[in-house]
């Protein structure tokens, strides 16, 4: 198999995971799919590097959330940006109203964290053990264990303010 | 919402997507090849448009300076000429840090860090850029006057009225622009701040 087809099968096994990337940092549909086009660069870029010394989806989650940081870096410079509602709206083809609504909610919930919160809060939802999110984020595992006790009660306010 | 909820809605999404798989092994490889680079250069351009422009006026002034016949316009035109210069330096800068990131080694923690550092550092060159275009304003108001028209705008200029009007104008505009770009350019640095405090810990 070559490396094209390696890399483009990865890609596609996960294109779900880098879409929830794309919608959590991002507030509109130009730069989700601008993020999109450049998390698969940076792993195309860096794939050559991957020795499998950590499981394939650590790097992977570590490349696109990395992507992100720095691609939030980049958009901090321009402005105007548009809602996320216009984001969920178009995200799937088959949600129905009562889903959308939910899922609005949720990213409502995790706009309200800062950076760091919004990775570990997605590697949460993504259903990762804490030992996973601390080779991910390169944070200790007990700190992980703190920030993530952190987030509940910060979303517990939030959600006792709505 | 709880988190448990969340967690449900989360893997009802994550099915969905499952379900249907868009990309092909075309796109992929698209996605891969150039057209990164044309986006990059999206965000460049402006800043290297920007850098033309202040280079090309400080190179102006400087071919004029001999025309520039008394110390204050020679003093307002070095001054222009020093802010001109550093102005698209301080952008620049910025775009070429974040370039240098290595996306594929650092771990998140480290992106971010560098990240607010970054966001710190931008910041504070954005605000500099800011007082430096203050400074710019009026030191180039005579200089431009003597290269374009050939007067002093200090001792030749017959109408006062003009000047007594727009200047203070722009100061008090100036004023209440640089106190709005101060509280927001302090907002994201004190978040800046907060987030490599959290990471620290």
């Amino acid at each position: 198999m070559s490396k094209e087809s390696v890399f483009t099968q990865i890609i596609k096994d996960n294109e779900g995971v880098i879409f929830k990337i794309t919608t959590v940092y991002t507030d509109n549909r130009e730069d989700q799919k601008d993020l999109y086009q450049e998390i698969v660069y940076q792993l195309w870029k860096a794939f050559d590097r991957f020795r499998g010394d950590s499981k394939i989806s650590t790097w992977m989650y570590r490349v696109a959330l990395n992507t992100a940081i720095t691609r939030l870096k980049k958009e901090k410079r321009k402005g105007n940006q548009v809602g996320i509602d216009k984001v969920i709206m178009k995200q799937t083809e088959y949600y129905d109203t009562e889903f959308e609504e939910k899922l609005k909610i949720l990213y409502s919930h995790i706009q309200g964290l800062n950076e760091l919160e919004k990775g570990l809060m997605l590697l949460l939802l993504e259903g990762k053990k804490y030992e996973e999110i601390a080779s991910i984020t390169g944070l200790s595992a007990s700190n992980v264990g703190t920030k993530i006790s952190r987030i509940k009660s910060k979303l517990k306010s939030q959600i006792v303010k709505n | 919402m709880e988190l448990e909820e969340m967690q449900a809605v989360w893997a009802d999404l994550s099915s969905q997507l499952e379900k249907q798989k868009k990309l092909t092994d075309k796109m992929i490889i698209m996605m891969t090849q150039e057209k990164y680079k044309k986006k990059w250069n999206r965000i460049a351009y402006p800043e290297i448009l920007g850098t033309i422009i202040c280079y090309g006026v400080a190179i102006l002034i400087l071919i004029n300076i001999g025309k520039l016949d008394n110390w204050y316009t020679l003093l307002s035109g070095l001054i222009s000429v020093v802010v001109l210069l550093i102005l698209p330096v301080l952008s620049l800068r910025s775009i070429f840090r974040m370039r240098k990131l290595n996306i594929a080694e650092n771990d998140y923690k480290d992106t971010l860090m560098q990240y607010a550092k970054g966001k710190k550092r931008f910041q504070s060159s954005m605000k500099l850029g800011y007082y430096l275009g203050f400074i710019l304003m009026f030191a180039i108001m005579p200089v431009t006057t003597k290269l374009l028209n050939n007067k002093d705008l200090f001792t030749e200029t017959t109408k006062i009225w003009p000047f007594l009007i727009s200047i203070p104008l722009a100061v008090v505009f100036m004023i209440f622009f640089s106190k709005w770009v101060y509280k927001s350019y302090n907002r994201n640095i004190i978040e800046a701040e907060n987030l490599i405090k959290d990471l620290e810990e």
